[in-house]
């Protein structure tokens, strides 16, 4: 008897499987983060960036522009560094339980990676085209690339190489070497990134924003094809918790 | 292993983690799915879904399904193949329609004033029901391509009538005649407007006349043929579950 009542105060004071309030509050993060973005976008596209060479171009665009690089590297600096430092040494030597409790935080990283990259490759990559259906381009850092490029596009690189890293230093699962079709889905996306080098310089030479469909935008189609390796993602992570809830259970 | 060692402590809880993840999964594959087909789709054939006077009887038809049935192919290779889910075209689709729909409304019009009614987004679904009830009733690969394949080219412009029609009427606008789409555009001017830029109705293909959307259609059909057999292949690579050596380890 006493034993019972010790088990299940154990059982109360233990962490739950998934923390939901994480996803919640990760969730309402970038949404209400890109809101007060679109919200800018709105104001100061219009009134501030239609003209590169304008002061106010510099103070509203280009300064946004210099503190979210800033930002975003001392983010993915902090955050990677916390995740690889803390990395577990003794991973293999984990309960199950403990390790179906890895794998709902590890799939809280990937809905925030799903999220992000929402943002970036859906919202602002098609908000981009509207922008320079309207307005001619006199720069690279144009209002929609100062958010679609160097914010939207890093932020889900910084979720993705999160959630990829947890998922190496804290899951059996992935111990087994490297995971392809998880590397191409955080791996090719990022590569959207590198390619805007090859968008920029082809805009430097031909105004080809009149045309979205334009070959120079290839590239990037190219590795967006990359976020289907999130199916083989899908289904390692079935067939390992598949596993792990079938165990003493048949 | 002890019971205190189980992951999980009852088949209700079991069932109830189960449930949880597949509503995680659901989300994560909506979202990566959303991303990656949209920016594929947006590049590949945007110009023709963004504006209702890139949307005419030839390259719209022609070129819309064929850009548009690879996502679709690649996601029933494996939710079909892997977990008999015979959703993977419609997953796909409205995924993609949901991205565009909300672009529309946030930025098209709520950033760049252009009208809804100007740059709503092409129709697929039909498309994609045919595309996943061919795989469903067949169970073949082989004819999803041929059958639903043909089908997702031929349906695609009948299941734009109804939005395409009354922009398709004709008009008389200082002397000159062309579509209602078409005055539309002239008004909202964009720096796709030049015809040097906009790809519509060219071609000798308008020797057929009131003919050229069938032949468009049946052309779109066919490559759209050999374009899910491609894609079904990608999407069995893309759901691998393979490894490779990891040097650091």
């Amino acid at each position: 008897m006493a034993a019972t009542t010790e088990s299940v105060k154990a059982d109360a004071a233990e962490a739950p499987l998934l923390n939901r309030r994480n996803i919640v509050l990760g969730m309402l993060l970038y949404f209400v983060f890109y809101s007060w973005v679109r919200w800018y976008e709105g104001v100061y596209g219009w009134s501030a960036g239609l003209d590169s060479f304008a002061p106010e171009f510099e103070t509203y665009w280009m300064n946004f522009l210099y503190i979210e690089l800033v930002l975003e590297v001392i983010v993915a600096s902090a955050l990677w560094g916390y995740i690889w430092k803390t990395r577990d040494r003794k991973v293999m030597s984990i309960t199950p339980r403990e390790e179906l409790r890895r794998h709902f935080t590890h799939w809280t990283w990937l809905v925030m990676y799903g999220w992000a990259i929402y943002w970036g490759a859906s919202y602002f990559t098609e908000q981009d085209g509207t922008w320079h259906q309207t307005i001619i381009r006199d720069t690279d850092f144009t209002p929609s690339h100062v958010i679609e490029f160097y914010l939207s596009y890093p932020i889900y690189i910084i979720t993705g190489v999160s959630a990829f890293l947890y998922a190496k230093t804290r899951l059996p699962t992935y111990q087994e070497g490297l995971h392809l079709q998880y590397m191409v889905a955080v791996i090719g996306p990022f590569m959207i990134l590198p390619n805007v080098g090859l968008n920029e310089w082809g805009h430097t030479f031909w105004f080809m924003e009149e045309l979205f469909v334009a070959p120079l935008h290839y590239g990037f189609v190219f590795f967006g094809w990359a976020a289907l390796g999130a199916m083989g993602v899908m289904n390692t992570e079935v067939m390992a918790i598949g596993k792990l809830i079938k165990k003493d259970l048949v | 292993m002890s019971a205190s060692q189980s992951a999980v402590r009852s088949r209700a809880e079991a069932v109830a983690v189960s449930r949880t993840f597949d509503w995680m999964i659901l989300f994560v594959l909506f979202t990566a799915v959303l991303g990656g087909y949209h920016i594929h789709f947006m590049l590949t054939g945007g110009d023709w879904d963004f504006w209702s006077d890139w949307k005419d009887r030839r390259l719209w038809v022609t070129v819309v399904p064929i850009v548009a049935i690879t996502f679709p192919a690649a996601v029933q290779a494996c939710l079909w193949w892997r977990y008999r889910l015979p959703i993977g075209a419609t997953l796909c689709v409205l995924a993609l329609l949901l991205g565009e729909w909300i672009n529309r409304y946030m930025n098209f019009w709520g950033w760049t004033y252009f009208p809804i009614n100007i740059c709503f987004p092409s129709q697929l679904i039909p498309g994609a029901i045919i595309l996943d009830v061919v795989l469903m009733l067949s169970g073949s690969m082989t004819l999803t391509a041929v059958a639903g394949g043909l089908g997702w080219g031929l349906i695609f412009y009948p299941s734009n009538w109804p939005v395409i029609a009354p922009l398709h009427q004709p008009v008389e606008y200082n002397g000159m005649m062309f579509t209602l789409a078409d005055l539309s555009g002239y008004h909202y001017v964009r720096t796709g407007t030049p015809e040097y830029i906009r790809m519509v109705e060219k071609g000798t293909l308008r020797t057929f006349g009131k003919d050229v959307a069938p032949v468009s259609a049946f052309f779109s059909g066919f490559v759209s043929v050999i374009i899910y057999f491609l894609w079904h292949f990608f999407g069995k690579w893309f759901a691998g579950t393979g490894f490779i050596a990891d040097d650091a380890s």
